[in-house]
């Protein structure tokens, strides 16, 4: 194994080759400009929370459309471009040739961001079919199904080229996060969109799918990202190596099967969400695995690995709260409540999100060939980032454990529910204007960096 | 992990795994469900939306009142749903089979509506709902788009709402719901699932003694 | 470890691709035993794993309502039979019945005291409390004529709730009958729906009893 280089002079660092280069800072630009309006959205919607006036009288702008709104431009937009981003060009680092298709991903990564502005405006307008996680309107969906495709090719050439015949673990990752995707979001548009199931099932078909997109999809985009970066920038072995895959198969065996995890005392069969505590608890094995392969980040130097072991802690710390929130003793309190936006909020975002940022910090100064503008802006976004996912995540589960005991006692109204949320939900909004902060500086940081340098693209934000 | 093939049918067999338990499990038990036909009053329940109602969900589903209203209700024992008199028994399958776009709704901002129609002692009528989509209350904040103000032209509307206080209208000019409220109104009063299916019917108490039990 | 400040614009690479994959491959290769005894950490791992399913298959087994459609709570162990169901408590839904829209309460009111005058009550009735045969009848066939109910006269007026009338099922009558023969300070017992079919047969559609009539039947 090689030790730690020196202090490495921008000099060192080559470029990517051109055309590979333009459809990643496509994909990570507008990833980063739909990070910025999911902030915005977050935020309003947070403040509609505490106080329902707030923006009222515009049936654009109503409490229920905004988080939706919020809730696709962040999964589609922000997660779907980096994590496709990151996904290539890990891909394209493993690979013996240059990325091949680059114009197909440069048309899907268009049509795909036309077709989640699309839904995004359709939410607005009213058209949002209000399943979870599928918000858009139905007849934009299949648009967001062939983009992704055409961005996809271009990941699948680079698998097949690969330089090793025996894949490294952020390469299964990838290639998971690039076949899974289709498949589970056609499955679930036939079900719920074109030919909508019966009853119940509608909700048994969405969990499904919200949990497997999550599990199946997000996760191994976020991972793919770390399992790459940290052997190559802490230059170690990765502890647990051998039990990676198990780890790997783990997520993706039972991760489908935590569908039936917001069904616990619902209108469906008990044995559903029974399955899915069940899985709950089995998925902590992957959990373990992550963490004792991840975690020669902790300690190590570098923005990167900063972001990396920080969304390492979230990300497995979400899995062990998911794990205990399914017990049915502690859902009876924290279901339907701001606890279980909590969890999620520390899972996607502190988890997934942050390694992705960690793995956008490694990867920008090897695709432009010179490292970031500015460091204030990099530590700006780092400490607004740490200190807006602590508050956010103890807020609304302060706030969650508050209204989860209000709503199990008959005698407390819901106007004396409000009030008592209200100082939780408004450190809530606190953290989202600190999030959104961060990733401003972040936008910022990056527009300086990818815009000097030979046909690198002006992000169209 | 050498053999690309191999890696591709393994992602295929784990989503088709957890696909075929979940869906296709859940789908042979469910989508079967029929309605439940009482032969003493010769009526299958649950029975069908009608026709404004139906449109009233699309309503319901399009300003996702489903972000802060669930409408399952969870069985007695299981926290305090059925003590707040949001339903006397837990909501079932069956209660949905009906309706077109389940809006079961995963949070709890404000109460459950499952029962909403025939929630014991009173529930609330159309007048009461046109009164709190028009000024809100509490968390809830007012849907005054869905209503119009219009000039009084001859008699009052029957629809006026009769409002007080900051929220009266300048006189000669009444506040009138409008179609998209009316449905959502008559949506919301047809949510009822008082009926107790057998598989809803309450336990029995592991106790034997017959005068007394938990309720 | 460098312990000199990094340039956080830029995170150099410690080892290049070729050597991460070449390293990681290796691991995967057979190992030469270098310490001749089992390394700890994928014992401890497999104990985790074990333990995961134990708990998996435990809780399962448990809570699982044997996959049953018709299972919701999952306390429930299905009982013997195909359609195992839950064992409904009669008198929970005796109770739900007496209240439901248009059915007793409306005249012999929520508290089974009835209106003076008007409805006899139930509650210390000795007509509630009677023989099953008679108040089965009263449900099956209505009663119609001057009765005497707790040292009151009333003239009843009682709608059948049989084949004649609103025609309940076997279950919905034991049921409400339950309920209403151990509510209120009641202590007769319990009625079943195999009583209720019988006397059913027996009784076939007739007219609504007269209580000098009904008091013949034991």
């Amino acid at each position: 194994m090689t030790t730690a280089s020196t202090q490495a002079a921008p000099a060192e660092v080559t470029a990517l080759e051109c055309p590979s280069r333009c459809p990643l800072l496509l994909l990570a630009g507008k990833g980063l400009g739909w990070l910025l309006i999911s902030g915005v959205l977050s935020l309003v919607a947070s403040i509609q929370v505490h106080t329902p006036t707030f923006l009222a009288d515009c049936p654009w702008v109503t409490y229920g459309r905004v988080r939706a709104m919020a809730e696709t431009a962040f999964v589609y937009g922000w997660i779907g471009n980096l994590g496709l981003a990151i996904t290539l060009w890990v891909l394209r680092q493993l690979s013996a040739e240059p990325l091949r298709a680059v114009r197909w991903t440069l048309v899907g990564a268009v049509f795909w961001n036309l077709a989640i502005l699309a839904g995004v405006v359709g939410i607005a307008a009213g058209e949002a079919t209000a399943i979870p996680l599928l918000q858009m309107p139905g007849p934009v969906q299949p648009l967001l199904l062939i983009a992704y495709g055409a961005i996809g090719v271009a990941g699948v050439l680079a698998w097949a080229d690969r330089r090793r015949e025996a894949m490294f673990a952020a390469q299964w990752y990838a290639v998971a996060a690039l076949f899974l995707f289709p498949w589970l979001f056609s499955a679930a548009q036939v079900m719920l969109v074109w030919a909508p199931v019966r009853g119940t099932l509608q909700a048994v078909v969405g969990g499904w799918f919200a949990q497997s997109l999550w599990t199946l999809w997000m996760a191994p985009l976020g991972l793919a990202g770390a399992y790459y970066v940290v052997p190559r920038a802490t230059g170690k072995l990765l502890p647990a190596y051998d039990s990676a895959s198990l780890g790997f198969w783990a997520l993706l065996f039972v991760g489908g099967w935590t569908g039936g995890r917001h069904l616990i005392g619902g209108p469906a069969p008990a044995w559903i969400s029974t399955i899915a505590i069940v899985a709950s608890v089995l998925l902590l094995f992957h959990y373990i695995v992550v963490f004792l392969n991840l975690r020669v980040a902790y300690g190590a130097p570098g923005t990167a690995l900063k972001f990396i072991s920080f969304g390492l802690s979230a990300y497995v710390a979400g899995g062990f709260l998911d794990a205990l929130t399914s017990m049915r003793g502690v859902a009876e309190v924290t279901q339907f409540t701001f606890f279980d936006a909590a969890q999620h909020e520390l899972a996607v975002y502190g988890g997934v999100s942050a390694l992705l940022f960690g793995s956008l910090y490694f990867a920008l100064p090897r695709i432009t060939g010179r490292p970031w503008t500015s460091a204030g802006l990099i530590r700006g976004h780092w400490a607004l980032t740490v200190a807006g996912v602590l508050l956010l995540v103890l807020s609304l589960g302060a706030a969650g454990w508050v209204q989860g005991q209000g709503l199990n006692d008959p005698t407390v109204a819901f106007a004396e529910l409000a009030a008592r949320t209200r100082p939780w939900l408004l450190g809530a909004t606190a953290a989202q204007a600190l999030l959104l902060l961060g990733n401003l500086l972040l936008t910022l940081n990056f527009i300086l960096t990818a815009a000097a340098g030979c046909c690198a693209r002006e992000p169209a934000r | 992990m050498k053999n690309g093939p191999l890696l591709f049918l393994g992602l295929f067999a784990a989503l088709g795994f957890a696909w075929a338990g979940i869906v296709l499990g859940a789908n042979a038990q469910l989508s079967g469900l029929a309605p439940y036909y009482d032969s003493g009053d010769s009526l299958a329940y649950p029975q069908g939306l009608p026709g404004v109602a139906a449109r009233g969900q699309l309503v319901y589903r399009d300003l996702e009142c489903a972000a802060c209203h669930t409408q399952q209700v969870r069985r007695p024992g299981f926290g305090a749903d059925t003590a707040r008199g949001w339903g006397e028994r837990q909501s079932v399958a069956r209660d949905y089979i009906y309706q077109p776009a389940v809006q079961l709704g995963d949070s709890r901002i404000g109460p459950d509506l499952a029962n909403l129609a025939g929630r014991k002692p009173t529930a609330p009528d159309a007048a009461d709902l046109y009164q709190l989509l028009y000024t809100g209350r509490g968390g809830m904040p007012a849907y005054a788009f869905l209503f119009e103000e219009r000039p009084v032209v001859g008699q009052a509307s029957d629809l006026a709402l009769p409002l007080t206080g900051r929220f009266r209208p300048p006189a000669g000019r009444e506040i009138v719901p409008s179609r998209r409220a009316q449905a959502l109104v008559a949506y919301l009063l047809s949510l009822n699932s008082a009926y107790d299916y057998p598989e809803a019917a309450p336990a029995a108490a592991p106790a034997p003694a017959a005068g007394e039990r938990k309720k | 470890m460098s312990a000199a400040p990094q340039d956080p614009r830029f995170d150099p690479a410690a080892t290049s691709d070729e050597a991460m994959l070449a390293a990681h491959e290796h691991v995967l290769g057979p190992q030469p035993d270098e310490r001749a005894h089992y390394r700890l950490r994928p014992l401890i791992l497999l104990f985790v794993l074990s333990g995961c399913i134990l708990f998996a298959a435990t809780y399962l087994n448990r809570y699982s309502g044997h996959f049953n459609a018709t299972i919701y709570n999952e306390n429930l162990i299905a009982t013997s039979g195909a359609a195992a169901e839950a064992k409904v408590d009669p008198v929970a839904m005796g109770k739900k019945l007496f209240n439901s829209p248009n059915a007793c309460f409306t005249c012999h009111q929520p508290t089974g005291l009835g209106v003076p005058g008007a409805f006899p009550p139930l509650a210390g009735s000795e007509w509630a409390q009677g023989p099953e045969a008679r108040v089965v009848r009263i449900l099956l066939s209505g009663l119609q004529g001057p009765i005497t109910v707790e040292g009151k006269a009333f003239n009843a007026a009682m709608p059948s709730f049989g084949p004649t009338g609103f025609n309940w099922s076997d279950e919905k009558i034991a049921d409400v009958l339950t309920y209403v023969r151990q509510e209120w300070g009641n202590k007769a017992p319990a009625i079943s729906a195999d009583s209720v079919a019988a006397a059913r047969k027996d009784v076939g559609e007739r007219k609504a009893w007269a209580p000098d009539e009904l008091l013949q039947v034991k």
